[in-house]
């Protein structure tokens, strides 16, 4: 789960990471009231979940109130491909003299952490990878040893930050560790790392957290509720992975590489996905019921189920259909794909039932294909 | 790889809904179960096989040499720990949501017993008409000399089943989950059928998110024996948000579907527009060969 700068930085403050002074404005009915709390000059900096918000004019300096408050206005009505504006964070401005990249991150093809510092931080750092790459430090360490001094030496030396802040970069080290190894997350990234008059601080900052430790990760939990839309809780708390989409055919499958072979298949079809609806391994009837219900409020033009059992059974991916059935009297068009475990015992009883299961999948979309073209 | 018909299984987790079912139609497919392990239930039998509180115990009693672990995702990381412990050669995770930081710490710990993890969130491993080990239907296909290694569980039944439909036997299907640490990662299972005398060709499927597709390719390219045949799935995947696999997600220019295709087509693999085209693809080389 990756987390918005302002959420990365609520993490950072409870760790004492060195931040500049902010407010957050997170519903445009409030602009006025926080406004009124800060003084300006001050950057404006839109919280979005997607990259590049810089570069489509997103973040901006604003000279005087009115003028920030114009830029919020406008900031919560913009979006970019499809993510919208969540929040806006303001920050008072600080005389910068550098900036640096810091971050901690884990590789997963070695599977180990690396901690990469380049003394040229700031929006380019991607362009410094790719040009420049001697400017840029990684340190490798594993989970078990952890990030130790020597290697922390090593970066403040490569970093030539001046001596005086020798003492508070080792420290601003060994906290984006701590905050990695003990929020469990996979990126703690702190760009740009600025060296300022008044001293150092994380000015941007980003993060991923690893959305199944929640149980013993109460932050992550917290912060994945508040991200989820509301079709995406239900799925969230009945079990299953949900991700709304922009078509109009809803899908119901089992496994995420089926799932996503199956979106893929549509599109080249020109049955454009509402979703993409992984109801899971093993899943109970009571899983699969919920996932069609909140199929059916999403009122798409068709419905394709697409179920290959293995640890999932399909005599119960059946009885759940049938049950939905009854208590939804007015549902889209439906077609079952159903093979694999239990699959006999699973079609009898949508027989029975009075449906038709294809074991064939590409038979049950050209099914689909078919009756959204007379319906048409 | 690392499973044969001589391999003697115990399953942890096995009095649980998942452990017992899967345990009874792996024994009816022929697969040698030895012990089931759930703690403080040792002395109970499930499905006429006897358990165990303990993986020691039960390799002891039975000298057990192989794992599938089907116990909930926080108990993953006790449990697993406990089969490397037992020097437990094989232990295949069958379990969704184990965190990254206790597979970080399981795959240290495995690489210190030498022993190997395949998994987690993967649906295992099985060779045709000899072993399952997993939870995949055991119908899909007979033996022969195509190895399957995929991420995705469904998805590579999808495609064996397809291949085995089409008269072609399959040498090893291996899946090894979709997570982003794994024990054993694709370029691991790559590596080892590329040597496998019994593996004629490699059937790769893939997704989106992560770079082992591209690792595997830059292997594939540098020391390919066998000709592979390719699927990815995800071309029509939005950016930015998780596709229900914790490793399924495209940020940037990293982890698309395109960029794994090129990299495999570059590496002189045939690739699949469809999961559908794999067996077509496969009867395409075996003609030439």
């Amino acid at each position: 789960m990756r987390l918005l700068e302002y959420e990365s930085k609520q993490v950072f403050r409870k760790y004492g990471l060195p931040l500049v002074a902010s407010i957050l404005i997170e519903k445009p009915e409030n602009i006025d009231t926080m406004l009124a709390q800060f003084s300006f000059p001050a950057i404006v900096k839109s919280q979005i979940a997607i990259g590049g918000r810089g570069k489509a004019g997103l973040i901006k300096i604003a000279h005087s109130r009115e003028e920030a408050k114009s830029l919020c206005t406008e900031f919560f009505q913009r979006e970019i491909a499809g993510f919208r504006v969540k929040a806006i964070l303001i920050e008072s401005l600080v005389n910068i003299k550098h900036e640096y990249y810091v971050s901690v991150a884990l590789d997963t093809s070695s599977r180990q952490f690396f901690v990469i510092a380049s003394a040229e931080g700031g929006v380019e750092i991607e362009t410094v990878a790719k040009n420049t790459p001697e400017k840029i430090l990684k340190i490798p360490f594993d989970l078990n040893h952890g990030l130790t001094d020597d290697k922390v030496d090593q970066v403040v030396k490569f970093l030539n930050l001046p001596e005086s802040e020798y003492e508070t970069a080792k420290k601003f080290f060994h906290t984006l560790w701590d905050i990695a190894h003990m929020s469990e997350a996979t990126l703690v990234e702190v760009n740009p790392l600025v060296l300022a008059e008044e001293g150092l601080f994380a000015v941007d900052g980003k993060m991923i957290l690893d959305e199944d430790a929640d149980f013993r990760q109460p932050d992550t939990k917290i912060l994945q509720q508040k991200k989820l839309s509301e079709l995406e809780k239900i799925a969230k708390e009945a079990g299953f992975s949900f991700v709304e989409l922009d078509g109009e055919v809803g899908i119901l499958a089992n496994g995420a590489g089926l799932t996503l072979a199956l979106l893929d298949v549509l599109t080249d079809l020109n049955l454009k996905p509402a979703n993409f609806l992984d109801v899971g391994g093993g899943a109970s009837k009571e899983r699969v019921f919920k996932a069609l219900e909140l199929l059916f409020k999403m009122n798409p033009k068709g419905v394709l189920i697409n179920i290959y059992g293995g640890i999932t059974r399909c005599d119960v991916v059946a009885e759940a259909v049938i049950e939905a059935l009854k208590i939804f009297a007015e549902h889209p068009p439906m077609v079952i794909r159903l093979t694999g475990t239990k699959e006999k015992e699973g079609v009898e009883l949508l027989h029975n039932a009075g449906m038709d299961a294809y074991a064939d999948v590409l038979e049950a979309v050209n099914k689909l294909k078919e009756i959204l073209e007379v319906k048409k | 790889m690392y499973i044969s018909e001589k391999s003697k299984v115990v399953v942890q987790g096995i009095t649980g809904g998942q452990g017992s079912f899967h345990a009874k139609l792996m024994k009816e497919y022929g697969t040698n179960i030895v012990a089931g392990v759930t703690p403080k239930k040792g002395g109970q039998e499930v499905h006429g096989i006897s358990v165990f509180n303990t993986v020691q115990e039960a390799k002891d009693a039975t000298s057990c040499d192989t794992s599938i672990v089907f116990v909930p995702a926080r108990f993953v990381y006790g449990a697993v720990r406990e089969s490397i412990k037992a020097n437990i050669h094989l232990t295949c995770i069958i379990t969704e949501n184990v965190p990254v930081f206790d597979m970080l710490r399981l795959v240290e710990l495995a690489k210190e017993h030498d022993v190997h993890l395949v998994g987690p969130n993967c649906p295992g491993m099985m060779v045709p008409d000899k072993i399952k080990l997993g939870i995949m239907p055991g119908n899909m296909c007979h033996y022969g000399g195509v190895s399957v290694i995929a991420k995705s569980g469904t998805l590579s039944y999808e495609i064996t089943k397809a291949i085995g439909n089409a008269g072609i036997g399959v040498r090893a299907y291996v899946g090894i989950g979709g997570d982003p640490i794994r024990g054993t990662t694709m370029v691991d299972a790559a590596k080892y059928y590329n040597e496998d005398p019994q593996t004629k060709i490699i059937v790769l499927i893939g997704e989106i998110g992560g770079s082992e597709e591209e690792e595997t390719a830059a292997f594939l390219k540098a020391y390919g024996k066998k000709p592979v045949v390719a699927y990815i799935a995800g071309k029509s995947a939005p950016e930015g948000k998780r596709m229900g696999h914790a490793g399924a997600i495209i940020s940037g220019d990293v982890g698309t579907a395109i960029g794994k295709i090129n990299a495999l087509r570059e590496a002189g693999a045939l690739i699949g527009d469809t999961p559908w085209d794999i067996p077509k693809l496969i009867q395409k080389i075996q003609q030439d060969q």
